[in-house]
């Protein structure tokens, strides 16, 4: 594992695009894992009225509170992570590395491994950031202060990483099968951002959806799935009862997405030719 | 160790293209190992399957015996048509993937890059070097490991005059050290000058092996002429040595009888009082060889 994991390391330690990325991930990451109070500010501005109380004295940076919180909004740039992992793959395969790598005595397994190996230490670093964000902000703005209340629920930074690891697989599994890093970033991209949103959309509200087996149906696809690991907890602050817990159904059907991504990428790297 | 390599029955399509057609090869240590054939004749998937990239749709293979395949992959230095190199590291980051792959350490990264006079461009990006050095570096990622076994395809593609001629010289140097080689090309010449043996691909079906001594064997073609051809063939008729003897344009082919050479025509027309304006000695070329094995085939 090591080995296959220093392999990464030397293709990507002198490649400036991957710092350069990774940088810009880091930048958004604290950037959106910080702006709570800015969205607060938003909200003020835009009028909005939570049973008259000032929505930037909502403590959103509160422990524990502010663990859903956060790794609930770092969930939104995780597509920067799939990006790198896109550029990684797709340059091992338009300049054939991949095939030199195994020509050169690495076995297919240990290819695939070099490559999980990297997503884990991305994954692991992007959680690392959210967690020192979160005891920063929270240090700053926290209302609760001990350490009880510091390491609660920190089970969200867990199904945060698990979350990023089965994202970019899926990121991984899609520039195997799509060659051209361009199209692979589009599709990703448009499938997160829109194709299966609008669907689950319409699957849970449409008139002849809504009282039917769609609504559960949509709960089982790819992003959906994902997106429901970490529930939308900005309603706790309108007295609105929300899902603070990790939803055990949701990592069941992600890591049966994440099974099957994984047993894709076998298959198709013993299948296919190497070019 | 008793062979390098064994192929069985190896076969692969590509839809209804059949690339490899029940190939059987015994690869021997020590032997320099040519493998000719036209464009696509499917020399290089040979090699790609050989080497795990492509998957055999029939047959098999061994290396050294029983060893399993990424094992043996780690003693075999390969170089696989174009030269495969990340353009945005230098010669050295690259060569240090290749020791990371192969377990062979980095301490002769140097010693291949002097060897392939790479060593003042180490620090430079691969993109940034033309095709020959690109195809230079493949071959020193090859050598890196220092390895009993290299396979090469093609491996003076690109070169320049000069270039071919080092790796030519490489490849002899490293054959010299008891190596085992094995080499697809479709430069005869190249063949004929490094190779100990040699198999022919045509169409993905292996239609002929030999040694390469073997093919080229002896052959008794001299071409002369003189002055008075008319009276140079009748005096002919009375050598000893003489197979046959054809006219062809100005001179005349001597066929001669095993044992006879250049050297007793010449005796034999200086006794005669001929003076011979040309006096050549045709030896077999596996160019020759090759058409003549292609043609059988068509």
């Amino acid at each position: 594992m090591i080995r296959a994991l220093k392999l990464e390391w030397l293709k990507v330690k002198n490649y400036r695009v991957f710092w350069i990325l990774m940088v810009m991930y880091l930048v958004a990451l604290l950037i959106i894992a910080s702006a709570g109070g800015l969205f607060l500010e938003w909200l003020k501005y835009q009028g909005a009225d939570f049973n008259g109380i000032d929505p930037t004295i909502l403590p959103i940076f509160d422990f524990p509170d502010i663990w859903q919180n956060i790794t609930y909004l770092s969930t939104f740039v995780k597509i920067f992570l799939a990006f790198i992992v896109i550029i990684s793959v797709n340059n091992d395969q338009s300049y054939s590395i991949s095939r030199q790598n195994i020509i050169d005595g690495f076995s297919k397994n240990e290819y695939i491994a070099s490559k999980m190996m990297m997503i884990f230490a991305i994954a692991l670093l992007s959680t690392l950031f959210v967690f020192l964000a979160g005891l920063i902000n929270g240090s700053i703005y926290s209302h609760v202060w001990s350490i009880s209340v510091i390491f609660d629920e920190l089970e969200f930074l867990a199904v945060y990483l698990y979350e990023i690891i089965v994202y970019c697989s899926l990121a991984f599994l899609l520039s195997l099968i799509i060659k051209k890093a361009g199209f692979v970033i589009v599709a990703l991209l448009l499938y997160t951002m829109m194709f299966e949103p609008i669907a689950v959309a319409i699957f849970e509200n449409a008139p002849y959806f809504r009282d039917g087996i769609m609504p559960e149906l949509a709960q089982y696809f790819p992003i959906k799935s994902l997106n429901n690991l970490i529930k939308v907890p900005f309603g706790r602050y309108l007295f609105i009862e929300i899902e603070d817990n990790v939803s055990i159904k949701a990592i069941a059907i992600t890591f049966g997405w994440f099974v099957f991504y994984l047993s894709s990428i076998v298959y198709i790297l013993y299948k296919r030719d190497l070019k | 160790m008793n062979k390098i390599l064994e192929i069985k029955d190896l076969s692969k399509n590509f839809g209804k293209i059949k690339a490899v057609q029940n190939l059987n090869l015994s690869i021997m240590p020590g032997q320099v190992f040519g493998i000719l054939g036209p464009n696509g004749s499917g020399k290089t998937t040979t090699l790609g399957m050989i080497l795990d990239v492509v998957t055999p749709s029939k047959g098999n293979f061994q290396w050294f015996d029983e060893m399993p395949n990424v094992e043996a992959r780690k003693k075999i230095g390969a170089i696989l048509e174009n030269p495969c190199f990340l353009p945005y590291l230098t010669a050295v980051q690259n060569l240090k993937i290749v020791a990371h792959i192969k377990k062979s350490g980095e301490n002769r990264i140097d010693t291949v890059l002097k060897q392939l006079s790479l060593i003042d461009r180490k620090n430079d990006k691969f993109k940034t070097y033309s095709l020959g050095m690109k195809q230079r570096l493949s071959i020193g990622a090859a050598l890196l490991s220092d390895p009993p076994v290299l396979i090469l395809d093609e491996p003076t593609n690109g070169l320049d005059p000069q270039g071919i001629a080092k790796v030519r010289k490489l490849i002899a140097e490293i054959a010299a050290q008891g190596k085992t080689i094995i080499m697809a090309s479709h430069l005869l010449d190249e063949v004929q000058k490094v190779c100990t043996h040699f198999c022919v691909l045509k169409q993905g079906v292996k239609i002929h092996e030999s040694a390469v001594s073997n093919a080229l064997g002896e052959i008794n073609l001299v071409e002369i002429d003189s002055n008075d051809n008319q009276t140079l063939k009748s005096k002919l008729k009375n050598f000893k040595g003489i197979e046959s003897i054809k006219p062809n344009g100005n001179s005349l082919y001597l066929s001669l009888k095993d044992g006879f050479k250049a050297k007793d025509v010449n005796e034999f027309c200086f006794k005669q009082k001929i003076v011979l304006k040309k006096l050549l000695t045709h030896t077999n070329s596996l160019e020759k060889e090759f058409l003549k094995i292609l043609k059988e085939h068509d």
